[in-house]
C-alpha cells in the first residue's frame, strides 16, 4: 500500500496491519469451515472402504492397505438396498422434471401476462411454507389411501413437487421479470408465436434460474424421509431414507461400514451436483427481488 | 414491463373471437399458465388443511376408519395433554436455538466463501453438499460418531472435555440430547443460507468496494454500508424460512432420538406423529396440527409486521 492511503482501519490499525489480521481471520475461517464440511465426508469415505470387521472393532483414520477393501460396496446390490436407490433415483426425477415444467410455465404467465390477482396469488402460494410436512402428511396418508395413491411413487412425487413449487415458482417469475422483454417482442416481429417466443428466447435464458429450481427440488426429494414415511408404508415400495432406517430396525447386524458404503453411493450425485452446477445455482439465487 | 406499443406487436392468431368474449385473451392464457400450480396447491395444502380440520373434529381411530364426531373435544384435550405444552416449548426452543447459530454460521462460511482465494469452487461444493445429502445419512453418520461403542466424538466428549460418562450416549441424556440435535441439524442447514447470502454478495460489483477503498473506509466500514445493506433482505427472508423449517422438522429429531430420551426432544411434530401411530389417535393428531399451523400463521404474520421481509427486498432492487 503506498503512502497516499489514509489511515483509519479499525481499531486504529494501519491499512496494512488490518489486511493482515484480515487474512489471517481468513485462513483460520477456511481450515475451520475444510474440518467442519469435508470432515464427515472424509469420515465416510474411510469407512466405506475399511473391511466391517475392523470398524466394528477399532476407531480407524485410513484405510491402510490391510485393511482396504471394496467388499463393503456389496450391500448396494442386495435387492432390498437396490430397490431404496431405485425407488429414490425414480422421485427425484420425477420431482425435478414436474417442478421445473410447471414452475417455469407459471413463472412465465405470471411476469408476462396480466391476470387479477396475480400479486395475491403468488403471496398465497408462500403460506405454503407454513405447512408442515407433517402437517400435510398425515391427513394426507387418509387421502392418498382412498384415492388409491398411497404407497405409490407417483403419490411421493405429486407430494413432493407440490412441496417445492411456491419457491420455485417465485424463483422463475423473478428471473424471467430480469430478462427483457424486448428479446421475445423481436422474436414476435418476426412472426412467432407467444409459445415460440417463450421455446426459444426465454427458457434457454432461463438456464440459472432452472438448474436452481431443480437443486432445490432435487435436494427436497433426495432428502425427504417425512412423507415418504408417511406415504410409502410397504417397505417395498419405499425410498432410501425410510428404508434404510427399518432395514436397521429389522436386521439382527448390518455393519456400521456397510452402512457407510451406502452413504457413500448416496452422497456422490450430491457432491457432483454442488460440484458443477455451483455457479449456475448461485446465479440463479441472485434474483434480487426473492 | 409490457408497454402500451407491447400490445400492438404481440402475436395473435384467431382461432376464438377474442374481441367478441368479455375476457381478455391474455388473461385466459395467464391464469391458463398457473392453473397446474393451483392444481397441487389444491391438492396438497388446501385439501390435507380442510381434511386435517374436519378429522380434528372427530375421533378417529388410525386403523379404523369409522369417524365419530367429537366436535372441539379433541382441541381441549390438545390443551389439557401434558406433553402439549412441553413440547410447544422444546420446539420454540429447538427452533430459535437452530435458527441463531445457523445464521451465525451460515453469514460466517458465505462471507468466507465469498473472498477464499484458492480452492474456491472445491471448498464451495464440499460446504453445500451438506444440505444436500440426505438427512438420513447425516443421521447415520452422527449416531454412529456419538456412539458410546466407539464413536470419536462420544470419546473426545468423554476423555477430553469429560462432558459426559465414558459409557454414556449423549444422545441419550436429557442434558445432552436437545443440544446436540441443534448442532447437528445446524451442521447441515447453516448451509441453505450459506446459499442464498453467498448469491447475493456474488451480486456485489467489486467496484463498490475499490470506490469506498479510495475514499478511505476501513473493512468495518465497507461491511457496514456496502455488504450489509445488500444482504439485509436477504437475511430477513431466509430467517423467516429457516425458523419455519425449523418448527416443522420431524425427520432429523425422529432419526436421532425419536423424541426421547423420555420427551426431552419431542417437539409438536414428533407429538403429532406418536400420536397418529403410537397412540392411533388420528383425529387427535389432526387437532394439533391444526394448533400448530395456526400457531406458526400467527407468527409468521406477526414477523411480517415487524419487518416486513418482502417490502426490505423491494427496496433493494
Amino acid at each position: 500500500m503506498s503512502q497516499s492511503e489514509p489511515p483509519g482501519g479499525i481499531f486504529g490499525l494501519s491499512y496494512d496491519g488490518e489486511t493482515s489480521i484480515f487474512e489471517t481471520l481468513k485462513l483460520i475461517s477456511t481450515a475451520i469451515i475444510v474440518l467442519v464440511g469435508a470432515w464427515p465426508i472424509y469420515w465416510v469415505t474411510q469407512l466405506a472402504f475399511t473391511e466391517y470387521e475392523t470398524v466394528e472393532e477399532a476407531v480407524t483414520y485410513f484405510p491402510t492397505p490391510d485393511i482396504f477393501t471394496l467388499g463393503n460396496f456389496v450391500v448396494l446390490t442386495q435387492p432390498r438396498m437396490y430397490t431404496y436407490i431405485f425407488n429414490t433415483v425414480v422421485v427425484a426425477i420425477g420431482t425435478i422434471v414436474t417442478v421445473v415444467l410447471v414452475s417455469l410455465i407459471a413463472g412465465y404467465g405470471l411476469a408476462r401476462l396480466e391476470f387479477p390477482q396475480k400479486e395475491n396469488f403468488a403471496r398465497i402460494l408462500l403460506i405454503g411454507y407454513l405447512f408442515s410436512p407433517i402437517v400435510i402428511g398425515i391427513p394426507l396418508y387418509q387421502i392418498w389411501r382412498s384415492i388409491g395413491l398411497l404407497g405409490t411413487r407417483i403419490g411421493l412425487i405429486i407430494a413432493l413437487s407440490a412441496i417445492s413449487m411456491p419457491f420455485a415458482v417465485w424463483l422463475m417469475w423473478k428471473y424471467i421479470m430480469t430478462i427483457p422483454e424486448a428479446h421475445e417482442e423481436a422474436a414476435w416481429v418476426d412472426g412467432a408465436s407467444r409459445w415460440r417466443g417463450f421455446r426459444d428466447v426465454v427458457v434457454p435464458q432461463c438456464r440459472p434460474a432452472i438448474i436452481a429450481a431443480a437443486l432445490f427440488a432435487f435436494a427436497l426429494a433426495w432428502n425427504d424421509f417425512t412423507f415418504a414415511q408417511i406415504l410409502l408404508p410397504q417397505t417395498d415400495t419405499t425410498t432410501f431414507a425410510p428404508g434404510i432406517l427399518r432395514a436397521m430396525g429389522q436386521a439382527q447386524f448390518l455393519p456400521d461400514a456397510y452402512l457407510m458404503a451406502i452413504s457413500l453411493a448416496m452422497t456422490l450425485p450430491p457432491l457432483l451436483f454442488a460440484y458443477f452446477m455451483q455457479s449456475y445455482l448461485l446465479k440463479g439465487f441472485q434474483v434480487r427481488a426473492l | 414491463m409490457a408497454g402500451e406499443t407491447g400490445e400492438t406487436i404481440r402475436p395473435r392468431r384467431e382461432f376464438i373471437p377474442w374481441d367478441d368474449l368479455p375476457v381478455e385473451r391474455e388473461t385466459v392464457v395467464g391464469i391458463g399458465t398457473v392453473l397446474p400450480v393451483v392444481v397441487l396447491y389444491l391438492l396438497i395444502a388446501v385439501l390435507p388443511i380442510a381434511f386435517a380440520f374436519w378429522a380434528s373434529l372427530h375421533n378417529v381411530h388410525t386403523l379404523n376408519p369409522v369417524w365419530e364426531w367429537a366436535g372441539l373435544d379433541n382441541y381441549r384435550e390438545v390443551m389439557n395433554i401434558s406433553t402439549f405444552w412441553g413440547s410447544l416449548w422444546r420446539g420454540i426452543v429447538y427452533m430459535v436455538g437452530s435458527t441463531l447459530l445457523q445464521l451465525a454460521v451460515g453469514l460466517w462460511m458465505a462471507l468466507v466463501l465469498n473472498r477464499v482465494t484458492r480452492g474456491q469452487k472445491l471448498l464451495t461444493a464440499v460446504v453445500f453438499t451438506a444440505y444436500l445429502i440426505p438427512t438420513i445419512i447425516v443421521s447415520l453418520i452422527a449416531l454412529r460418531v456419538f456412539d458410546p461403542q466407539g464413536g470419536v466424538f462420544q470419546m473426545i466428549g468423554a476423555e477430553w472435555l469429560s462432558l459426559w460418562e465414558a459409557r454414556e450416549a449423549p444422545l441419550g441424556s436429557q442434558t445432552w440430547a436437545m443440544p446436540l440435535l441443534i448442532l447437528i441439524g445446524s451442521w447441515k442447514f447453516s448451509v441453505f443460507i450459506t446459499i442464498f447470502t453467498l448469491a447475493q454478495l456474488r451480486a456485489i460489483p467489486n467496484r463498490f468496494y475499490e470506490a469506498a477503498k479510495v475514499c478511505g473506509a476501513n473493512r468495518w466500514q465497507m461491511f457496514r454500508d456496502i455488504t450489509f445493506p445488500r444482504i439485509m433482505g436477504i437475511i430477513l427472508v431466509v430467517v423467516l424460512l429457516r425458523s419455519i423449517f425449523m418448527f416443522n422438522k420431524f425427520d432429523i429429531i425422529w432419526q436421532l432420538t425419536q423424541g426421547g430420551p423420555g420427551n426431552a426432544t419431542t417437539t409438536l411434530p414428533v407429538l403429532a406423529y406418536k400420536t397418529v401411530y403410537t397412540d392411533q389417535a388420528y383425529g387427535l393428531a389432526n387437532a394439533i396440527s391444526v394448533v400448530m399451523f395456526l400457531f406458526l400463521f400467527v407468527a409468521a404474520v406477526a414477523y411480517f409486521k415487524l419487518f416486513n421481509p418482502s417490502d426490505e427486498v423491494e427496496t433493494t432492487t
